[in-house]
């Protein structure tokens, strides 16, 4: 298990630097310059001067391992558009709300999500399943930019049964919790179920009918861990996604999240705030990723042993 | 004779399908007595499996159907076909025990061996997980695992394939049941573990006095275990008897054809080998004559108009077949006699 658990470490890194580098490069390519329309108003001595002093006259190669070398140390710069902030600070300030109702809604998502895909699959062709999955294809197909207003509006503006926005007490977490995790349940319901009906139909469920066990005893030892391996993988990341704030969600409700910060930086042009966003949730992402590669390594005995090799 | 274990009468299953109702079994009789191994042959599709796993009730409704007037006793007391779920699941490996045909896919990846066994011993019986897990460890000793203890905390995938089916068995042996149903127990096998598997069967039968139904198409296999023998074709009893009966005096064109493509040592290599023309009816619609007719070398006008009923050789020996008819043209039985009984 150790190393199993090193090799993804290692794999990690690797990835992690690969987009460091790609994404570094590629915003090179981006047209326009950081200063903005100020740039073309500036005198040609003082633009050297702000080049030189973000370090933008140097070569691109020595650019990027000055780069390397800073986020190596956590650092990510200071933002061109706000000189007095640095991304970290940015980061520091405005995640935590992302990734609390990330969280909040997460948990919501997986808890109404797996055990309405579990019904549903108990209930295979017969009303119960119908009705789950339909409520699932809503979900699917409404996207967030419908749910999270008309959530706000009705149960806000309209019933004032909780509050319509903004980020203040945990009642202002409930309605934008729901909103982001609408689409996720659908997701996880609809991958559960199929998952739950595929286990279902394998040999060894029919052993275990043949021991003598109980639906409950099959369905809770048997089929659960089973059906779960594959909705564990695509739970990295959907939490990722989830995690990092959808940016509509975050707007609708007045919530001081990260998505708002990402979007600005790029019509801006904020070097240091689009590349170290980026980072960030690459790093996110692939943190979790190894995740759920130890806890997949958990349920799953036969992965565990491959790595003991 | 001994008290029989179970009688089955007239059972009849059927699926139903979009396209219509399959009649996967129809209309089988047959009885197993107590310590008796009886075989049932027959080509793929033919409905062994399905009697079988009815037996136990293993397959889902819908869309399978036990149709009216089919009777299973069990033990002289328990109507299978009657029992409700709840009273099924103290008959299933509290009573009988079902072995199956792959051991790579009917062992649950996801748990250890000893947990698999303890399981239905903890169900049926009173003990505490660790006393349970005895019991696994000495069954894995009783189906000649050494380390016994070792392996009840190994996973499936960590075993061969033999080693997993002598899980099998143990797990189907874990409440000593009165009837062990093995359904196809070594065709996932090698040759040499099948061998070995069919050793432990018999030797396990001896030892306990279990009564095994043993489903194979492997007429070896047959010779090696079974008392008597039922073969079956297109969800019926076409000829019934003694093992002896079956393998020297077989009277059904169908066992005759069943005995002539199993290969043999002595024949000379450039005879092809031998096997039915054709295939098994659709048993979407039956045909309203003898099943086998269409296939059959002898098939005379009656065959493919009425269905014959069973014709009795002897109190133990029965063929559904007209050619049994007193005023049907003697035919003489194309089979040496002893064919296929390499073993």
């Amino acid at each position: 298990m150790l190393k199993y658990v090193l090799r993804r470490f290692v794999y990690m890194l690797i990835t992690l630097w690969v987009i460091i580098t790609a994404t570094f490069f590629l915003m090179k390519l981006l047209p326009g310059n950081p200063f903005g329309e100020v740039a073309a108003k500036l005198p040609p001595e003082n633009l050297k001067i702000l080049r030189e002093q973000y370090g933008l006259d140097k070569p691109e190669w020595q650019q990027y391992l000055k780069y390397i070398g800073h986020v190596a140390q956590g650092d990510l710069g200071v933002s061109y558009q706000f000189p007095t902030r640095s991304v970290v600070d940015v980061i520091k300030q405005s995640f935590p709300a992302s990734l609390e109702l990330g969280i909040e809604s997460l948990i919501f998502a997986v808890i109404v999500g797996l055990l309405l895909g579990i019904f549903a699959a108990l209930k295979h062709n017969k009303a119960g399943d119908y009705s789950a999955m339909f409520i699932a294809l809503i979900g699917i197909s409404v996207p967030s930019f419908v749910v999270a207003p008309l959530l706000s509006y009705l149960l806000g503006n309209k019933w004032h049964i909780l509050p319509a926005g903004l980020w203040q007490g945990p009642e202002h977490r409930i309605l934008p919790a729901l909103a982001l995790s609408f689409g996720t349940i659908a997701i996880l319901a609809r991958m559960m179920r199929a998952s739950m009906l595929e286990v279902s139909s394998l040999d060894y469920i029919k052993t275990a009918k043949s021991k003598g066990l109980t639906t409950w005893k099959i369905v809770t030892s048997h089929m659960l861990r089973n059906a779960i391996l594959p909705v564990i993988t695509i739970l990295g990341p959907i939490a990722v996604n989830v995690i990092t704030g959808t940016l509509v969600v975050e707007s609708v409700f007045s919530v001081p999240g990260l998505g708002y910060q990402f979007v600005t930086s790029i019509t801006t042009l904020d070097y240091t705030m689009i590349t170290g966003l980026t980072i960030f949730y690459a790093a996110i992402l692939i943190i979790v990723m190894f995740l759920t590669d130890i806890a997949y390594g958990f349920v799953d005995p036969r992965i565990r042993m491959s790595g003991r090799r | 004779m001994s008290k029989p274990i179970l009688e089955v009468n007239n059972l009849r299953v059927s699926f139903k399908m979009y396209a219509g109702e399959v009649q996967a079994v129809r209309g089988v009789s047959f009885t197993l007595n107590k310590g008796e191994v009886l075989a049932i042959v027959g080509e793929s599709g033919c409905g062994k499996s399905v009697t079988a796993q009815t037996i136990m009730r293993l397959i889902p409704t819908p869309p399978s159907y036990i149709k009216p007037g089919s009777s299973i006793l069990f033990d002289g007391k328990h109507e299978i076909t009657k029992l409700t779920e709840s009273q099924m699941e103290h008959v299933r490996g509290e009573e009988m025990g079902m072995i199956f045909q792959d051991p790579m896919t009917s062992l649950n990846p996801t748990m250890t061996v000893g947990a698999q066994i303890s399981e239905g011993i903890r169900k049926h019986q009173k003990v505490t997980k660790a006393e349970a897990m005895q019991r696994a460890a000495d069954l894995l000793t009783l189906v000649g695992m050494s380390n016994a203890q070792e392996r009840t905390r190994q996973y499936p995938h960590e075993l061969s394939g033999g080693m997993r089916q002598r899980v099998m068995i143990a797990l189907s042996l874990a409440c000593n049941p009165k009837l062990l149903i093995a359904d196809e127990p070594t065709t996932a096998l090698d040759v040499t573990i099948q061998a070995q598997i069919i050793d432990l069967l018999r030797e396990i039968q001896k030892k306990t006095d279990t009564s095994i139904i043993l489903i194979t198409h492997d007429l070896g296999v047959v010779a090696e275990m079974a008392h008597r023998v039922i073969v079956m074709y297109a969800g019926k009893v076409v000829e019934r008897g003694t093992l002896n009966d079956i393998f020297y005096n077989p009277k059904h064109p169908y066992t005759w054809g069943l005995l002539r493509s199993v290969p043999r040592l002595d024949s000379d290599r450039n005879n092809d080998l031998e096997s039915i023309p054709g295939t098994p009816p659709d048993l979407f619609a039956p045909p309203v004559g003898c099943a086998f007719a269409a296939r059959c070398p002898y098939a005379m006008k009656i065959c493919k108009e009425v269905d014959p009923e069973h014709f009795d050789v002897s109190a133990e020996h029965s063929s559904a077949c007209w050619l049994m008819h007193p005023e049907a043209p003697k035919v003489e039985m194309p089979v040496q006699a002893g064919r296929g009984s390499h073993g």
